[in-house]
């Protein structure tokens, strides 16, 4: 067998796991609904889906677990590290604060005190080191294993694309959970769906640049990890700030909310593509 | 690298997976204690199940350390591709890992434990959750106060001389605390001042990155001393 093919037969593999286990979460729904015990084992299961489905693929097609980039390697790459940590809390920063400004609310920001701002990127940086061990079960799967075997078959940029569509579609239980539940409408569901599908895609170019430069999928647990919670702190310092209760930003403004994403998408693609001519004429 | 991991795991598996043991110790604690002691909250058994578990937790991470301080052994690891850098970067990196998984096994438990009660119709019961991520910090300067003593001195020697430089400590302190016992008032509002409710968080932040930098800086200084302190083992 070619070594495409079997690129191509393992992440069949890997794939058909991953949304067996999406198909399982869907069909818990009602249990999930009804218990918070189920709620929180099925949650649990499932944040580390794409770590198992690996792990079983591997076992499935007898690859070994020889590459699962699970080597630290922080000699040498703490400038990695260090961007890991940095660029999702300067992206997300802008996403949340360049649609106020520009609409012309920079009065809403009175929560931004440099004494809060410089308190909570200290503590997510400190609880970046300790708490973000959970997300090595997606980190695990989707850049340690999917990626790996996606980038012969679909080329860089095809890997950054689709690999970012299938990571968004994981996460379509979730978004749709409430609406399933009878809380929101279907077009909010749709459009928290698209929404997410577009920031992961964008996102999952700069995890992946991470783990192809530091052989690890360290830096991207912890660059996930930023991307999770520095949502809920900048949305916090919005809130401690003066926002009167009918407010709302004009239509426009939400695509400047996506361009900082889209920006780092771009600029991390390239790198890859860059990254990848220089080892082509090297080899 | 890969050998040395592969050294540990082998040689210390049952200590690593042992975290996850610790970190069920708030639920033993309330399953056990709960009869004994009717009139205790259920968040106060398990912060004390929780203490427990941190400490027993400590004591198996210091064990990792057992079996090290031999001289032929400090010759020879100096001696490889990795030199002792290596070693000890791979004995940090292990017990830091341990401290996570401890805080993680602890984290599912409580997070477990609050949806299981929540379906009994027990409301009261909040998490603990923020206690063990403060606690694990404080775990992770300890050690990084510990490692350096154990290979410096070995790791009968190394607790002694930690105790006894603790001693000193709280003696010179105490000594500065009654030779200043005028000026206590003043301290105390200096201190009032500083940790006021507006300084808090930012001072529990910094705090917990310091905690990170300590550890970082006590491998540092373990490196540096664990040649020393091979001079001295076997003796």
């Amino acid at each position: 067998m070619t070594a495409k093919k079997e690129n191509a037969k393992r992440l069949v593999i890997y794939l058909l796991i991953v949304f067996a286990f999406m198909l399982l979460f869907i069909l818990c729904a009602k249990p999930m609904h009804d218990s918070n015990t189920a709620n929180n084992v099925i949650c649990m299961i499932y944040s580390f889906s794409p770590a198992l489905a690996s792990l079983i693929t591997r076992v499935v097609t007898k690859e070994g677990f020889r590459d699962m980039k699970l080597h630290l390697h922080v000699a040498g790459n703490i400038r990695y590290y260090l961007l890991a940590f940095i660029l999702p809390l300067i992206c997300l920063s802008a996403m949340f604060l360049l649609p106020v400004i520009i609409s012309g609310h920079a009065d809403w920001l009175g929560g931004f005190t440099f004494s809060n701002v410089l308190s909570n990127a200290l503590l997510l940086f400190a609880l970046s080191a300790v708490q973000s061990i959970g997300l090595l079960g997606e980190e695990l799967g989707w850049r340690g294993y999917m990626n790996q075997n996606m980038e012969p078959l679909a080329g860089t940029p095809g890997t950054c694309l689709i690999g970012g569509i299938v990571w968004g579609l994981w996460h379509l239980p979730m978004d749709i959970g409430g609406y399933l539940n009878g809380n929101g409408t279907l077009s909010e569901a749709l459009g928290m769906t698209l929404g997410r599908l577009v920031m992961l895609t964008c996102f999952g170019a700069f995890l992946m640049w991470l783990t192809k430069k530091t052989d690890s999928v360290f830096p991207a647990v912890i660059a996930h990890f930023m991307y999770n919670e520095s949502q809920g702190a900048v949305a916090e310092l919005l809130n401690q700030g003066n926002i009167p209760e009918d407010a709302s930003l004009p239509l426009w403004t939400d695509a400047v909310r996506y361009a900082p994403m889209l920006l780092t998408a771009v600029i991390f693609t390239v790198l890859l593509l860059h990254d990848q001519n220089k080892a082509r004429k090297t080899a | 690298m890969t050998g040395l991991v592969y050294k540990e795991w082998k040689q210390n598996r049952w200590l690593i997976l042992s975290m996850i043991l610790c970190g069920f110790a708030p639920l033993l604690v309330l399953l056990l204690m709960r009869g004994e002691i009717p009139d205790a909250s259920d968040a106060a058994l398990r912060i004390v199940g929780m203490i427990a578990g941190f400490l027993a937790a400590g004591a198996l991470q210091m064990l990792v350390l057992r079996g090290d301080d031999r001289k032929l052994w400090g010759y020879w690891i100096t001696a490889t591709a990795d030199g002792c850098k290596g070693f000890l970067r791979v004995k940090y990196e292990m017990i830091f890992a341990m401290t996570v998984l401890l805080l993680f096994t602890l984290q599912c438990a409580d997070r477990g434990y609050c949806a299981a009660a929540a379906d009994m119709g027990m409301t009261e019961v909040g998490e603990i959750s923020g206690i063990a991520v403060l606690l694990c910090f404080l775990q992770i300067l300890l050690r990084a106060i510990d490692i350096p003593f154990v290979y410096r001195f070995g790791s009968r020697r190394g607790s002694l001389v930690k105790m006894i430089c603790m001693i000193v400590l709280v003696i010179i302190l105490l000594a500065l605390l009654i030779l200043n016992a005028d000026r206590l008032d003043t301290v105390i509002d200096t201190c009032n001042k500083v940790f006021s409710v507006q300084n808090s968080s930012l001072i529990l932040s910094v705090g917990l990155v310091g905690c990170l930098a300590l550890y970082y800086l006590s491998y540092r200084i373990t490196c540096r001393l664990y040649l020393k302190g091979v001079e001295q083992y076997d003796r």
